[in-house]
C-alpha cells in the first residue's frame, strides 16, 4: 500500500467572484480556486461531470457543471432546495467556500463525432446540458446537425438568456424553445417540450443521432416515449441521473441505484443502461 | 504457509509480544451474560482476555472504519478557511479476530482501496493494523446457532488475509500459522516450536468435528444469488421481507461487510468546524432522500430489498470478488423482525420454490 495517496475527501478553497440571478430561486455562481494550479487541473473536466461543493458548517452537495471546458470561467448554477444550496445562495462575492472534483463519467462527446446531436431540456435540466451544447458548438465541425429543444414553465423560467439569444440567432444550432404557459410578450411556442418534435417545420434526425434528455422525472418519461415514437432506440438516448450524494467517489453508498454507484458509474447513462439498473429511478 | 506450535499457557504471550513491539492490542473480553466486546489490552485487564467466546456484536470493522471519524478540521481564518485533514493511524493489532471478521476486513479492503478511488483514511488505519485470527473451535462458546461462515466460505478457519492465525488443538496446544512476513517474524520468540505431522492431522480432525456444529446452513445461498441477480424474486416476497423491517438500522451497524456512511459538519467552536463521517444504514428512510424532498426509495421494502441486492447481486460479487456477507450471523442475532441474512435466504427459497415458474409440469 502506498502511503502518499491523495485525500479524496479534501476540498480545495474557492472564491466566489460574482452571482447572476437566472430564474426564481436559481442563481449562477462564478468562482475560481484560490490556488491557480488547482484551477488549471479542474478545468480539464468533461461535459456532464459534477463537483462536490462545501459550505463549511452546513455540508457538501453535488452540483453539475454547466460550463464547457472550452470556456474560461468556472461556475455552478444552483437552485435553492436544501440547506447547502441555501448556504451557497447566502454567499457574497469575495466569500470563500470549497470545491472538490470533477467527478463522474461525463458525456463521451468524442464518441459522438460525426453524429447529429439533439438536446432536450426541461426546466433546470438545461444546467448539465448547457455544458455539452457549448462544447459541441465550440467543436462545430465535428458534429452534424445540432438541435436544442428547451421547455420551461413560463417565459420567466427561461435560464441562460444570453446563450438562448445566441442560439436563437442560429449560431450553428437549431433552437426550439417552448413554455407551458405564455404571457403577453411571448410569441414562441406554448406546450410541452415533446410537442415540438411534430411541429411543422421541425424535423428531428433519427439516424446517426444522439438525444440528450435532462429534466424533471415526468418530462423525462414523456420525452422518452416521444423520442421512441420517432424511432430512437434506448441506446441513442443519454441522460444524467440525480441522486443524494455524500462522497462523490463511490464509497458512501448513498447514490447507489440498482447496480450502479451513480457518482462513479454515472451520472451519465444511456436509456438502455438505466433500464438495466434493476431499480426504479 | 509456515506453522508453529505453542502451549496453551503461552497463547497470551502473543499479546505481550505485540505490545512490546509498540502495538495497541485490541482483544475480546466477556461482559455480563452473552455480552462480549473488543477493548484495548492494558496491564490490568490482560489476564481477562478471552480466547473462546461468542463473537462481539459490535464488529471490529470500527478499527478501520470508526463509527464516527473526523475527516477534516476547518477553522475560520481572516475571511477564509483553513482546512486540516485529520491523520490518525494508530499502530494496532487485533487479537482474537474471528475468521468471518478477517474476511470482512478483506472485503472492506477491496471496497475502500479498490476501484476508481482509494480512501486514504481507511488506508492509513489499515496499513498499521496487525490481525491475529483465532479459529472458532469451541462448539459451545465460539459458535452460535446463527453462525454460517461454512456457507459463506469464510470459516471456521480463515485461509488467508490474517497476519497470524491461532488454532486450539484441544490438547493443551495451539497451532500458529503465519499469513504474512510480519506474522512469521513473531516465530523468533522461544514460545513457538516446530510442529509434527501429527499436529497437522490434529488440525484437520478438529476442523472436521467443528464443521458438524453449524446449525444455520443457508444452503440456498448460491441459488439466491442467481435469483437476486436475475430479478426473479417476486415483489410480494420483497414486500413480505420489508414488512418485517422496523428500520432500526441494526443489521448494517453490526455487519462487518457493510460500507455505507454519511458525512456531516458539526460546529465544535465559535470558528471551528469538524467534518465527520458516520456509519449509515440503507434501512433508514432518509438514506436516499434528496434535497427538496424527493425520495426514490420510498417504501420500506425498497430499502430492505436494497440491502440484500447490494450484498448478493452477481454484479457486485464480480466487482468485489465475494458476496458482501461473511456469514457472521450478527444480523440474524440482532434483527427484531427476524430478517437477518439466513432468514431472508430461507424466505426467498420457500417463495421461489412455491412459485417455480420453470417447473415443466404445470398443474
Ligand atoms: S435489524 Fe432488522 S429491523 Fe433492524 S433495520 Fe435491519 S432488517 Fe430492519
Ligand atoms: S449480512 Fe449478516 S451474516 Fe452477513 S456478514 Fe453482514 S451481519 Fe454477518
Ligand atoms: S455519492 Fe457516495 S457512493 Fe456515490
Amino acid at each position: 500500500m502506498n502511503a502518499a495517496v491523495d485525500n479524496i475527501y479534501l476540498p480545495k478553497l474557492a472564491v466566489l467572484d460574482r452571482v447572476v440571478d437566472e430564474i426564481h430561486e436559481v442563481r449562477t455562481f462564478y468562482w475560481h480556486f484560490e490556488d491557480a494550479e488547482e484551477q488549471r487541473k479542474f478545468r480539464r473536466f468533461r461535459p456532464g461531470q459534477f463537483a462536490q461543493v462545501s459550505l463549511f458548517g452546513t455540508g457538501e452537495f453535488p452540483a453539475s457543471l454547466p460550463p464547457s471546458p472550452t470556456e474560461d470561467e468556472t461556475f455552478f448554477t444552483v437552485k435553492r432546495v436544501g440547506s447547502c444550496s441555501a448556504a451557497l445562495h447566502a454567499l457574497r462575492p469575495g466569500d470563500k467556500f470549497a470545491v472538490r472534483g470533477p467527478y463522474g463519467n461525463g458525456f463521451p462527446m468524442e464518441d459522438y463525432r460525426g453524429q447529429n446531436l439533439v438536446f432536450v431540456a426541461g426546466g433546470i435540466g438545461l444546467i448539465p446540458l448547457r455544458s455539452c451544447i457549448i462544447y459541441a458548438l465550440a467543436h462545430r465541425d465535428q458534429y452534424r446537425r445540432i438541435q436544442v429543444f428547451y421547455g420551461a414553465k413560463s417565459p420567466r423560467d427561461l435560464m441562460y438568456l444570453p446563450n438562448l439569444r445566441e442560439w436563437e440567432q442560429g449560431a450553428g444550432v437549431e433552437f426550439y424553445p417552448t413554455v407551458d404557459r405564455g404571457d403577453a410578450d411571448w410569441k414562441g411556442n406554448v406546450g410541452v417540450v415533446g410537442s415540438l418534435f411534430k411541429k411543422p417545420g421541425v424535423e428531428v434526425p433519427v439516424a446517426d443521432t444522439v438525444a440528450f434528455v435532462c429534466g424533471p422525472p415526468v418530462m423525462f418519461r414523456f420525452v422518452i416515449k416521444d423520442l421512441q415514437a420517432l424511432g430512437f432506440t434506448d441506446r441513442q438516448i443519454v441522460s444524467t441521473l440525480e441522486r443524494y450524494m455524500k462522497c462523490g467517489v463511490g464509497k458512501c453508498g448513498h447514490c447507489c441505484i440498482g447496480m450502479a454507484y451513480v457518482c462513479v458509474d454515472g451520472p451519465v447513462f444511456t436509456c438502455e443502461q438505466i433500464k438495466q439498473l434493476g431499480e426504479d429511478i | 504457509m509456515r506453522t508453529r506450535i505453542l502451549a496453551r499457557v503461552d497463547v497470551l504471550q502473543v499479546v505481550d509480544l505485540l505490545r512490546q513491539q509498540g502495538y495497541e492490542v485490541i482483544a475480546p473480553f466477556a461482559g455480563r451474560g452473552r455480552d462480549t466486546f473488543f477493548d484495548t489490552v492494558t496491564n490490568a485487564n490482560r489476564a481477562d482476555i478471552q480466547i473462546h467466546l461468542p463473537n462481539p456484536y459490535y464488529p471490529p470493522k470500527r478499527y478501520v472504519l470508526p463509527h464516527i471519524e473526523r475527516l477534516l478540521k476547518v477553522q475560520r481564518m481572516n475571511g477564509g478557511w483553513q482546512i486540516e485533514p485529520t491523520v490518525a493511524a494508530p499502530k494496532r493489532a487485533i487479537f482474537g479476530l474471528r475468521s468471518c471478521d478477517v474476511a470482512g476486513i478483506w472485503h472492506l479492503d477491496r471496497f475502500y482501496l479498490g476501484r476508481d478511488f482509494r480512501d486514504s483514511y481507511y488506508e492509513q488505519r489499515r496499513q498499521n493494523l496487525f490481525l491475529v485470527n483465532v479459529v472458532c473451535t469451541d462448539t459451545e462458546r465460539d459458535i452460535s446457532d446463527d453462525c454460517f461462515c461454512v456457507c459463506a466460505d469464510t470459516g471456521p478457519a480463515a485461509r488467508d488475509h490474517f497476519d497470524l492465525q491461532l488454532m486450539d488443538l484441544d490438547d493443551g496446544e495451539f497451532m500458529a500459522v503465519a499469513g504474512t512476513p510480519a506474522g512469521e517474524a513473531l516465530f523468533a520468540s522461544p514460545i513457538f516450536r516446530k510442529g509434527t505431522a501429527a499436529h497437522v492431522e490434529r488440525r484437520h480432525a478438529v476442523l472436521s468435528e467443528v464443521r458438524k456444529r453449524f446449525k444455520t446452513t443457508t444452503s440456498w445461498f448460491s441459488a439466491t444469488v442467481r435469483y437476486v441477480s436475475q430479478g426473479r424474486i417476486l415483489d410480494k416476497t420483497w414486500e413480505e421481507i420489508g414488512n418485517r423491517c422496523l428500520e432500526c438500522g441494526g443489521c448494517t451497524y453490526v455487519c462487518p461487510a457493510c460500507t455505507c456512511f454519511t458525512v456531516s459538519d458539526r460546529q465544535v467552536g465559535p470558528d471551528e468546524i469538524e467534518r465527520v463521517r458516520i456509519w449509515d444504514a440503507c434501512a433508514l428512510s432518509g438514506f436516499t432522500r434528496m434535497a427538496g424532498g424527493h425520495n426514490p426509495r420510498r417504501a420500506v421494502h425498497d430499502r430492505r430489498n436494497r440491502r440484500f441486492f447490494r450484498k448478493l447481486a452477481h454484479y457486485f460479487i464480480q466487482r468485489e470478488l465475494s458476496v458482501a456477507c461473511m456469514g457472521c450471523g450478527r444480523c440474524a442475532a440482532v434483527c427484531h423482525g427476524d430478517i437477518g441474512m439466513p432468514s431472508v435466504v430461507e424466505m426467498i427459497r420457500r417463495a421461489t420454490a412455491a412459485e417455480d415458474k420453470l417447473e415443466p409440469v404445470k398443474p
